[in-house]
Protein backbone atom coordinates (compact mmCIF):
# COMPACT_ATOMS: atom_id res chain seq x y z
CA UNK A 1 0.00 0.00 0.00
CA UNK A 2 1.23 3.40 -0.97
CA UNK A 3 -0.49 6.37 0.59
CA UNK A 4 1.50 9.25 -0.91
CA UNK A 5 -1.04 9.30 -3.76
CA UNK A 6 -3.60 10.45 -1.18
CA UNK A 7 -1.52 13.23 0.35
CA UNK A 8 -0.63 14.48 -3.13
CA UNK A 9 -4.25 14.68 -4.22
CA UNK A 10 -5.84 15.48 -0.87
CA UNK A 11 -6.99 19.04 -1.64
CA UNK A 12 -8.45 17.94 -4.96
CA UNK A 13 -10.36 15.08 -3.32
CA UNK A 14 -11.65 17.31 -0.53
CA UNK A 15 -12.74 20.44 -2.40
CA UNK A 16 -11.89 19.96 -6.06
CA UNK A 17 -10.19 22.80 -7.89
CA UNK A 18 -12.01 25.25 -5.65
CA UNK A 19 -10.27 28.63 -5.41
CA UNK A 20 -9.36 28.50 -9.13
CA UNK A 21 -12.19 26.36 -10.43
CA UNK A 22 -15.58 25.00 -9.48
CA UNK A 23 -16.14 23.46 -6.04
CA UNK A 24 -15.94 19.67 -6.10
CA UNK A 25 -14.92 16.61 -4.13
CA UNK A 26 -16.12 15.95 -0.59
CA UNK A 27 -17.27 19.57 -0.18
CA UNK A 28 -19.64 19.23 -3.13
CA UNK A 29 -20.89 15.89 -1.79
CA UNK A 30 -21.73 17.59 1.50
CA UNK A 31 -23.47 20.51 -0.22
CA UNK A 32 -25.35 18.20 -2.57
CA UNK A 33 -26.45 16.05 0.38
CA UNK A 34 -27.56 19.01 2.50
CA UNK A 35 -29.49 20.54 -0.38
CA UNK A 36 -31.32 17.35 -1.30
CA UNK A 37 -31.84 16.45 2.37
CA UNK A 38 -33.66 19.73 3.01
CA UNK A 39 -35.66 19.46 -0.21
CA UNK A 40 -36.59 15.83 0.47
CA UNK A 41 -37.64 16.63 4.05
CA UNK A 42 -39.88 19.44 2.86
CA UNK A 43 -41.33 17.35 0.05
CA UNK A 44 -41.79 14.34 2.34
CA UNK A 45 -43.55 16.46 4.94
CA UNK A 46 -45.94 18.06 2.44
CA UNK A 47 -46.70 14.81 0.62
CA UNK A 48 -47.01 12.87 3.87
CA UNK A 49 -49.53 15.34 5.27
CA UNK A 50 -51.40 15.29 1.97
CA UNK A 51 -51.39 11.50 2.07
CA UNK A 52 -52.86 11.33 5.56
CA UNK A 53 -55.49 14.00 4.92
CA UNK A 54 -56.58 12.97 1.41
CA UNK A 55 -59.44 10.53 0.93
CA UNK A 56 -60.84 8.73 -2.10
CA UNK A 57 -59.26 9.08 -5.52
CA UNK A 58 -56.71 11.82 -4.70
CA UNK A 59 -55.33 9.47 -2.04
CA UNK A 60 -55.16 6.63 -4.54
CA UNK A 61 -53.49 8.81 -7.15
CA UNK A 62 -50.90 10.09 -4.68
CA UNK A 63 -50.15 6.55 -3.48
CA UNK A 64 -49.62 5.44 -7.05
CA UNK A 65 -47.30 8.32 -7.93
CA UNK A 66 -45.27 7.77 -4.76
CA UNK A 67 -45.17 4.03 -5.53
CA UNK A 68 -43.79 4.81 -8.97
CA UNK A 69 -40.97 6.91 -7.54
CA UNK A 70 -40.14 4.15 -5.07
CA UNK A 71 -40.11 1.53 -7.82
CA UNK A 72 -37.58 3.10 -10.17
CA UNK A 73 -33.84 3.09 -9.46
CA UNK A 74 -32.32 6.41 -8.41
CA UNK A 75 -30.00 6.19 -11.38
CA UNK A 76 -32.94 5.98 -13.79
CA UNK A 77 -34.52 9.07 -12.22
CA UNK A 78 -31.21 10.92 -12.54
CA UNK A 79 -31.25 10.05 -16.24
CA UNK A 80 -34.76 11.45 -16.50
CA UNK A 81 -33.96 14.72 -14.78
CA UNK A 82 -30.54 15.11 -16.37
CA UNK A 83 -31.40 14.36 -19.99
CA UNK A 84 -35.05 15.27 -20.21
CA UNK A 85 -35.44 18.46 -18.15
CA UNK A 86 -33.26 20.51 -20.55
CA UNK A 87 -35.19 19.17 -23.58
CA UNK A 88 -38.61 19.83 -22.08
CA UNK A 89 -37.95 23.26 -20.59
CA UNK A 90 -35.35 24.49 -23.08
CA UNK A 91 -33.10 25.64 -20.30
CA UNK A 92 -29.65 24.53 -19.42
CA UNK A 93 -30.01 22.72 -16.10
CA UNK A 94 -26.69 22.32 -14.29
CA UNK A 95 -25.85 18.70 -13.47
CA UNK A 96 -25.76 19.32 -9.72
CA UNK A 97 -29.28 20.70 -9.78
CA UNK A 98 -30.74 17.82 -11.78
CA UNK A 99 -29.13 15.27 -9.43
CA UNK A 100 -30.42 17.21 -6.43
CA UNK A 101 -33.85 17.19 -8.01
CA UNK A 102 -33.80 13.41 -8.52
CA UNK A 103 -32.51 12.72 -5.00
CA UNK A 104 -35.11 15.02 -3.47
CA UNK A 105 -37.95 13.34 -5.37
CA UNK A 106 -36.92 9.82 -4.34
CA UNK A 107 -36.17 10.86 -0.76
CA UNK A 108 -39.47 12.75 -0.57
CA UNK A 109 -41.41 9.74 -1.85
CA UNK A 110 -39.90 7.50 0.84
CA UNK A 111 -40.28 10.09 3.61
CA UNK A 112 -43.92 10.77 2.72
CA UNK A 113 -44.80 7.26 3.89
CA UNK A 114 -42.82 7.70 7.12
CA UNK A 115 -44.59 10.99 7.78
CA UNK A 116 -47.95 9.39 7.14
CA UNK A 117 -47.06 6.52 9.47
CA UNK A 118 -45.95 9.03 12.11
CA UNK A 119 -49.19 10.98 11.84
CA UNK A 120 -51.35 7.87 11.98
CA UNK A 121 -49.34 6.75 15.02
CA UNK A 122 -50.75 9.66 17.02
CA UNK A 123 -53.80 8.52 18.98
CA UNK A 124 -57.23 9.67 17.81
CA UNK A 125 -57.81 11.14 21.26
CA UNK A 126 -55.24 13.84 20.49
CA UNK A 127 -57.24 14.91 17.43
CA UNK A 128 -60.50 14.82 19.37
CA UNK A 129 -59.03 16.85 22.21
CA UNK A 130 -57.78 19.50 19.82
CA UNK A 131 -61.04 19.68 17.89
CA UNK A 132 -63.10 19.88 21.07
CA UNK A 133 -61.03 22.90 22.09
CA UNK A 134 -62.37 24.58 18.96
CA UNK A 135 -59.18 24.27 16.91
CA UNK A 136 -59.42 23.70 13.17
CA UNK A 137 -58.03 20.51 11.63
CA UNK A 138 -54.94 22.29 10.32
CA UNK A 139 -54.35 23.92 13.70
CA UNK A 140 -54.57 20.54 15.43
CA UNK A 141 -52.17 19.09 12.88
CA UNK A 142 -49.76 21.99 13.21
CA UNK A 143 -49.74 22.45 16.98
CA UNK A 144 -50.61 19.04 18.42
CA UNK A 145 -50.09 16.17 16.01
CA UNK A 146 -46.98 17.14 14.01
CA UNK A 147 -44.74 18.09 16.97
CA UNK A 148 -45.32 14.64 18.45
CA UNK A 149 -45.17 12.81 15.13
CA UNK A 150 -41.95 14.49 14.00
CA UNK A 151 -40.13 13.24 17.06
CA UNK A 152 -41.16 9.68 16.29
CA UNK A 153 -40.17 10.14 12.66
CA UNK A 154 -36.64 11.35 13.39
CA UNK A 155 -35.00 7.92 12.92
CA UNK A 156 -36.57 7.37 9.51
CA UNK A 157 -35.55 10.87 8.41
CA UNK A 158 -31.97 10.19 9.42
CA UNK A 159 -31.94 6.80 7.69
CA UNK A 160 -33.20 8.47 4.55
CA UNK A 161 -30.53 11.16 4.78
CA UNK A 162 -27.79 8.55 5.18
CA UNK A 163 -29.16 6.88 2.05
CA UNK A 164 -29.12 10.27 0.38
CA UNK A 165 -25.44 10.88 1.14
CA UNK A 166 -24.66 7.48 -0.36
CA UNK A 167 -26.88 8.06 -3.37
CA UNK A 168 -25.24 11.41 -4.06
CA UNK A 169 -22.33 9.30 -5.37
CA UNK A 170 -24.52 8.47 -8.39
CA UNK A 171 -23.88 12.01 -9.64
CA UNK A 172 -20.69 10.39 -10.91
CA UNK A 173 -22.65 8.83 -13.78
CA UNK A 174 -23.66 12.22 -15.20
CA UNK A 175 -20.25 13.77 -14.62
CA UNK A 176 -20.92 16.01 -11.61
CA UNK A 177 -17.58 16.52 -9.87
CA UNK A 178 -18.47 15.24 -6.41
CA UNK A 179 -16.37 12.90 -4.30
CA UNK A 180 -16.81 9.68 -6.30
CA UNK A 181 -16.25 11.50 -9.57
CA UNK A 182 -13.02 13.18 -8.53
CA UNK A 183 -11.88 9.88 -7.03
CA UNK A 184 -12.45 8.11 -10.35
CA UNK A 185 -10.67 11.01 -12.07
CA UNK A 186 -7.63 10.76 -9.80
CA UNK A 187 -7.72 6.99 -10.20
CA UNK A 188 -7.62 7.13 -13.97
CA UNK A 189 -4.84 9.73 -13.88
CA UNK A 190 -2.62 7.85 -11.44
CA UNK A 191 -3.65 4.38 -12.62
CA UNK A 192 -1.66 2.30 -10.14
CA UNK A 193 -3.18 2.90 -6.67
CA UNK A 194 -6.91 2.25 -7.04
CA UNK A 195 -7.25 0.30 -3.77
CA UNK A 196 -5.77 3.13 -1.69
CA UNK A 197 -7.91 5.77 -3.39
CA UNK A 198 -11.24 3.97 -3.04
CA UNK A 199 -10.50 2.85 0.53
CA UNK A 200 -9.89 6.48 1.43
CA UNK A 201 -13.03 7.66 -0.37
CA UNK A 202 -15.00 4.93 1.41
CA UNK A 203 -13.59 6.20 4.70
CA UNK A 204 -14.77 9.77 3.98
CA UNK A 205 -18.29 8.53 3.19
CA UNK A 206 -18.18 6.31 6.28
CA UNK A 207 -17.31 9.27 8.49
CA UNK A 208 -20.08 11.39 6.92
CA UNK A 209 -22.77 8.69 7.20
CA UNK A 210 -21.93 7.27 10.60
CA UNK A 211 -21.36 10.80 11.91
CA UNK A 212 -24.91 11.69 10.92
CA UNK A 213 -26.19 8.50 12.55
CA UNK A 214 -24.29 9.31 15.74
CA UNK A 215 -25.73 12.85 15.83
CA UNK A 216 -29.23 11.44 15.38
CA UNK A 217 -28.72 8.99 18.25
CA UNK A 218 -27.66 11.87 20.48
CA UNK A 219 -30.69 13.91 19.40
CA UNK A 220 -33.03 10.98 20.06
CA UNK A 221 -31.51 10.48 23.52
CA UNK A 222 -31.91 14.18 24.22
CA UNK A 223 -35.59 14.16 23.23
CA UNK A 224 -36.15 11.04 25.30
CA UNK A 225 -34.64 12.77 28.30
CA UNK A 226 -36.73 15.93 27.90
CA UNK A 227 -40.05 14.16 27.37
CA UNK A 228 -39.85 11.63 30.19
CA UNK B 1 -48.01 20.41 -30.08
CA UNK B 2 -45.29 19.75 -32.61
CA UNK B 3 -42.82 20.11 -29.80
CA UNK B 4 -44.62 17.49 -27.79
CA UNK B 5 -44.56 15.17 -30.77
CA UNK B 6 -40.87 15.69 -31.30
CA UNK B 7 -40.28 14.62 -27.70
CA UNK B 8 -42.51 11.59 -27.91
CA UNK B 9 -41.63 10.80 -31.51
CA UNK B 10 -42.08 7.30 -32.82
CA UNK B 11 -41.45 4.03 -31.09
CA UNK B 12 -37.98 2.51 -30.91
CA UNK B 13 -36.90 0.18 -33.71
CA UNK B 14 -37.07 -3.55 -32.83
CA UNK B 15 -33.30 -3.74 -32.85
CA UNK B 16 -33.03 -1.25 -29.98
CA UNK B 17 -35.89 -2.85 -28.08
CA UNK B 18 -33.86 -6.05 -28.38
CA UNK B 19 -30.91 -4.33 -26.69
CA UNK B 20 -33.16 -3.24 -23.84
CA UNK B 21 -34.59 -6.74 -23.44
CA UNK B 22 -31.04 -8.14 -23.30
CA UNK B 23 -30.29 -5.57 -20.60
CA UNK B 24 -33.42 -6.57 -18.67
CA UNK B 25 -32.39 -10.22 -18.87
CA UNK B 26 -28.98 -9.46 -17.33
CA UNK B 27 -30.62 -7.29 -14.65
CA UNK B 28 -32.97 -10.14 -13.72
CA UNK B 29 -30.20 -12.74 -13.73
CA UNK B 30 -27.92 -10.58 -11.59
CA UNK B 31 -30.77 -9.75 -9.17
CA UNK B 32 -31.68 -13.42 -8.76
CA UNK B 33 -28.10 -14.52 -8.08
CA UNK B 34 -27.49 -11.64 -5.65
CA UNK B 35 -30.79 -12.27 -3.83
CA UNK B 36 -29.93 -15.92 -3.21
CA UNK B 37 -26.33 -15.23 -2.16
CA UNK B 38 -27.21 -12.33 0.13
CA UNK B 39 -29.96 -14.35 1.83
CA UNK B 40 -27.59 -17.26 2.54
CA UNK B 41 -24.82 -14.98 3.75
CA UNK B 42 -27.40 -12.86 5.58
CA UNK B 43 -28.47 -15.83 7.69
CA UNK B 44 -24.85 -16.40 8.73
CA UNK B 45 -24.31 -12.74 9.59
CA UNK B 46 -27.64 -12.52 11.43
CA UNK B 47 -26.75 -15.57 13.51
CA UNK B 48 -23.30 -14.16 14.27
CA UNK B 49 -24.69 -10.72 15.09
CA UNK B 50 -27.20 -12.07 17.62
CA UNK B 51 -24.61 -14.35 19.22
CA UNK B 52 -23.69 -13.76 22.86
CA UNK B 53 -20.06 -14.34 22.04
CA UNK B 54 -18.06 -11.20 21.41
CA UNK B 55 -15.70 -12.74 18.85
CA UNK B 56 -18.73 -13.57 16.69
CA UNK B 57 -20.90 -10.50 17.18
CA UNK B 58 -18.14 -7.89 16.90
CA UNK B 59 -16.99 -8.82 13.36
CA UNK B 60 -20.63 -9.01 12.28
CA UNK B 61 -21.31 -5.55 13.73
CA UNK B 62 -18.27 -4.08 12.00
CA UNK B 63 -19.27 -5.68 8.72
CA UNK B 64 -22.76 -4.17 8.95
CA UNK B 65 -21.46 -0.75 9.92
CA UNK B 66 -18.86 -0.58 7.13
CA UNK B 67 -21.09 -1.88 4.35
CA UNK B 68 -24.15 0.14 5.33
CA UNK B 69 -22.30 3.42 5.70
CA UNK B 70 -20.43 3.55 2.39
CA UNK B 71 -21.98 3.99 -1.06
CA UNK B 72 -22.45 0.93 -3.23
CA UNK B 73 -20.78 2.73 -6.12
CA UNK B 74 -17.55 3.21 -4.16
CA UNK B 75 -17.68 -0.42 -3.02
CA UNK B 76 -18.06 -1.56 -6.62
CA UNK B 77 -15.14 0.63 -7.71
CA UNK B 78 -13.07 -0.79 -4.91
CA UNK B 79 -13.74 -4.39 -5.93
CA UNK B 80 -13.40 -3.67 -9.62
CA UNK B 81 -10.34 -1.40 -9.74
CA UNK B 82 -8.83 -1.91 -6.30
CA UNK B 83 -8.84 -5.64 -5.84
CA UNK B 84 -7.54 -6.35 -9.31
CA UNK B 85 -4.53 -4.17 -8.49
CA UNK B 86 -3.91 -6.06 -5.25
CA UNK B 87 -4.25 -9.56 -6.69
CA UNK B 88 -1.22 -11.18 -8.31
CA UNK B 89 -1.07 -10.46 -12.01
CA UNK B 90 -1.49 -14.04 -13.17
CA UNK B 91 -4.80 -14.49 -11.34
CA UNK B 92 -6.19 -11.25 -12.78
CA UNK B 93 -5.28 -12.45 -16.23
CA UNK B 94 -7.02 -15.75 -15.53
CA UNK B 95 -10.14 -13.91 -14.33
CA UNK B 96 -10.19 -11.70 -17.39
CA UNK B 97 -9.83 -14.41 -19.99
CA UNK B 98 -12.85 -16.35 -21.18
CA UNK B 99 -13.12 -19.86 -19.85
CA UNK B 100 -15.72 -22.22 -21.08
CA UNK B 101 -16.67 -25.72 -20.22
CA UNK B 102 -18.41 -27.79 -22.86
CA UNK B 103 -20.78 -30.37 -21.48
CA UNK B 104 -22.14 -32.47 -24.29
CA UNK B 105 -23.13 -31.05 -27.67
CA UNK B 106 -25.63 -28.43 -26.43
CA UNK B 107 -24.64 -27.28 -22.99
CA UNK B 108 -21.73 -24.92 -22.79
CA UNK B 109 -20.89 -23.16 -19.55
CA UNK B 110 -18.93 -19.95 -19.84
CA UNK B 111 -17.08 -18.42 -16.95
CA UNK B 112 -18.63 -14.99 -16.36
CA UNK B 113 -16.76 -11.82 -17.25
CA UNK B 114 -14.72 -10.03 -14.60
CA UNK B 115 -17.33 -7.24 -14.57
CA UNK B 116 -20.13 -9.67 -13.79
CA UNK B 117 -18.07 -11.38 -11.08
CA UNK B 118 -17.32 -8.03 -9.44
CA UNK B 119 -20.96 -7.01 -9.70
CA UNK B 120 -22.15 -10.24 -8.08
CA UNK B 121 -19.52 -10.06 -5.37
CA UNK B 122 -19.94 -6.37 -4.56
CA UNK B 123 -23.73 -6.32 -4.71
CA UNK B 124 -24.03 -9.48 -2.62
CA UNK B 125 -21.87 -8.09 0.18
CA UNK B 126 -23.70 -4.75 0.15
CA UNK B 127 -27.15 -6.37 0.11
CA UNK B 128 -26.19 -8.86 2.82
CA UNK B 129 -25.73 -5.94 5.19
CA UNK B 130 -29.42 -5.08 4.71
CA UNK B 131 -30.89 -8.56 4.28
CA UNK B 132 -29.22 -9.88 7.45
CA UNK B 133 -30.80 -7.15 9.59
CA UNK B 134 -34.26 -8.12 8.31
CA UNK B 135 -33.55 -11.77 9.07
CA UNK B 136 -32.30 -10.85 12.54
CA UNK B 137 -35.47 -8.87 13.18
CA UNK B 138 -37.42 -11.96 12.09
CA UNK B 139 -35.39 -14.15 14.45
CA UNK B 140 -36.14 -11.80 17.33
CA UNK B 141 -39.83 -12.13 16.47
CA UNK B 142 -39.71 -15.86 17.19
CA UNK B 143 -40.63 -16.49 20.82
CA UNK B 144 -37.70 -17.48 23.01
CA UNK B 145 -39.68 -20.49 24.22
CA UNK B 146 -39.19 -21.99 20.75
CA UNK B 147 -35.43 -21.99 21.22
CA UNK B 148 -35.76 -23.49 24.68
CA UNK B 149 -38.20 -26.11 23.38
CA UNK B 150 -35.74 -27.06 20.65
CA UNK B 151 -32.98 -27.37 23.23
CA UNK B 152 -35.25 -29.48 25.47
CA UNK B 153 -35.85 -31.84 22.55
CA UNK B 154 -32.10 -32.39 22.39
CA UNK B 155 -31.44 -30.36 19.24
CA UNK B 156 -28.12 -28.59 19.35
CA UNK B 157 -27.81 -24.88 18.77
CA UNK B 158 -27.32 -25.17 15.00
CA UNK B 159 -30.16 -27.68 14.56
CA UNK B 160 -32.46 -25.49 16.62
CA UNK B 161 -31.64 -22.56 14.37
CA UNK B 162 -32.00 -24.57 11.17
CA UNK B 163 -35.21 -26.50 11.92
CA UNK B 164 -37.06 -24.38 14.49
CA UNK B 165 -36.07 -20.72 14.50
CA UNK B 166 -35.23 -19.98 10.84
CA UNK B 167 -38.40 -21.35 9.19
CA UNK B 168 -40.49 -19.14 11.45
CA UNK B 169 -38.13 -16.17 11.23
CA UNK B 170 -38.11 -16.17 7.42
CA UNK B 171 -41.89 -16.25 7.46
CA UNK B 172 -42.08 -13.23 9.75
CA UNK B 173 -39.37 -11.39 7.81
CA UNK B 174 -40.84 -12.10 4.39
CA UNK B 175 -42.45 -8.69 3.67
CA UNK B 176 -39.33 -6.65 4.53
CA UNK B 177 -37.17 -9.24 2.77
CA UNK B 178 -39.14 -8.79 -0.43
CA UNK B 179 -38.57 -5.05 -0.03
CA UNK B 180 -34.84 -5.76 0.10
CA UNK B 181 -35.06 -7.91 -3.04
CA UNK B 182 -36.72 -4.95 -4.76
CA UNK B 183 -33.81 -2.79 -3.60
CA UNK B 184 -31.43 -5.36 -5.08
CA UNK B 185 -33.16 -5.08 -8.46
CA UNK B 186 -32.87 -1.30 -8.29
CA UNK B 187 -29.26 -1.42 -7.10
CA UNK B 188 -28.15 -3.56 -10.03
CA UNK B 189 -28.44 -0.34 -12.07
CA UNK B 190 -25.20 0.88 -10.44
CA UNK B 191 -23.18 -1.89 -12.04
CA UNK B 192 -23.32 0.07 -15.28
CA UNK B 193 -20.53 2.17 -13.75
CA UNK B 194 -18.15 -0.80 -13.95
CA UNK B 195 -19.28 -1.55 -17.51
CA UNK B 196 -21.85 -4.28 -17.08
CA UNK B 197 -24.42 -4.10 -19.90
CA UNK B 198 -27.54 -4.33 -17.74
CA UNK B 199 -30.78 -2.41 -18.26
CA UNK B 200 -29.59 1.09 -17.32
CA UNK B 201 -26.44 0.68 -19.38
CA UNK B 202 -28.35 -0.44 -22.46
CA UNK B 203 -30.93 2.34 -22.04
CA UNK B 204 -28.11 4.86 -22.01
CA UNK B 205 -26.64 3.17 -25.07
CA UNK B 206 -29.96 3.22 -26.95
CA UNK B 207 -30.41 6.87 -26.00
CA UNK B 208 -26.99 7.75 -27.36
CA UNK B 209 -27.59 5.83 -30.61
CA UNK B 210 -31.14 6.92 -31.40
CA UNK B 211 -31.37 10.26 -29.54
CA UNK B 212 -34.87 9.15 -28.55
CA UNK B 213 -34.38 10.11 -24.91
CA UNK B 214 -37.99 9.74 -23.86
CA UNK B 215 -38.53 6.31 -25.41
CA UNK B 216 -35.22 4.80 -24.31
CA UNK B 217 -35.61 5.75 -20.65
CA UNK B 218 -39.36 5.22 -20.79
CA UNK B 219 -39.05 1.58 -21.83
CA UNK B 220 -36.28 0.93 -19.30
CA UNK B 221 -38.34 2.56 -16.54
CA UNK B 222 -41.34 0.43 -17.50
CA UNK B 223 -39.20 -2.71 -17.28
CA UNK B 224 -38.03 -1.76 -13.79
CA UNK B 225 -41.53 -0.91 -12.60
CA UNK B 226 -42.85 -4.19 -14.05
CA UNK B 227 -40.13 -6.18 -12.25
CA UNK B 228 -40.88 -4.48 -8.94
CA UNK B 229 -44.62 -5.02 -9.48
CA UNK B 230 -43.96 -8.70 -10.16
CA UNK B 231 -42.11 -9.10 -6.84
CA UNK B 232 -44.92 -7.25 -5.07
CA UNK B 233 -47.54 -9.55 -6.60
CA UNK B 234 -45.52 -12.61 -5.66
CA UNK B 235 -45.35 -11.35 -2.09
CA UNK B 236 -49.14 -10.86 -1.99
CA UNK B 237 -49.70 -14.39 -3.31
CA UNK B 238 -47.31 -15.92 -0.78
CA UNK B 239 -48.92 -14.00 2.06
CA UNK B 240 -52.38 -15.12 1.00
CA UNK B 241 -51.24 -18.73 0.85
CA UNK B 242 -49.70 -18.37 4.32
CA UNK B 243 -52.91 -16.92 5.69
CA UNK B 244 -54.92 -19.79 4.20
CA UNK B 245 -52.48 -22.34 5.63
CA UNK B 246 -52.71 -20.67 9.04
CA UNK B 247 -56.50 -20.82 8.83
CA UNK B 248 -56.44 -24.57 8.26
CA UNK B 249 -54.11 -25.16 11.17
CA UNK B 250 -56.05 -23.19 13.73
Amino acid sequence: MQFSVLTDNLPYLLWGAYPDGPLGGAALTVLLSIGSALASALLGLVLGIALSLARGWPHLLLTMVLGLFRAIPVLMLIFWTYFLLPIVFHINVPGVLSVMCALALIGGAYLAHSVQAGISGIKAGQWDAGLSLGMTRTAVLRHIVLPQALQMMLPSFVNQWVTLIKDSSLAYIVGVGELSFVAAQVNSRVMIYPAEIFLFIGLIYFVLCSGLGWLADRAAAYFQATTT
Amino acid sequence: MTEFQSILGQMLAPKYLGWLVDGLWLTLLLSAIVSVLSTLLGIVIAAARSSQRCFLSFPARSFLSIFRNTPLLVQLFFWYFGVSSLLPESSVEWLNTVHSLTLGPYLKLTWPSFELLCAIFGLSLYSTAYVSEEIRAGMRGVADAQRLAAAALGLNRWQGLRYVILPQAIRIALPPLLGQYMNIVKNTSLTMAIGLAELSYTSRQVEAQTLKTFQAFGVATLFYVATIALIETMGQLIRRKQRLADGVQR
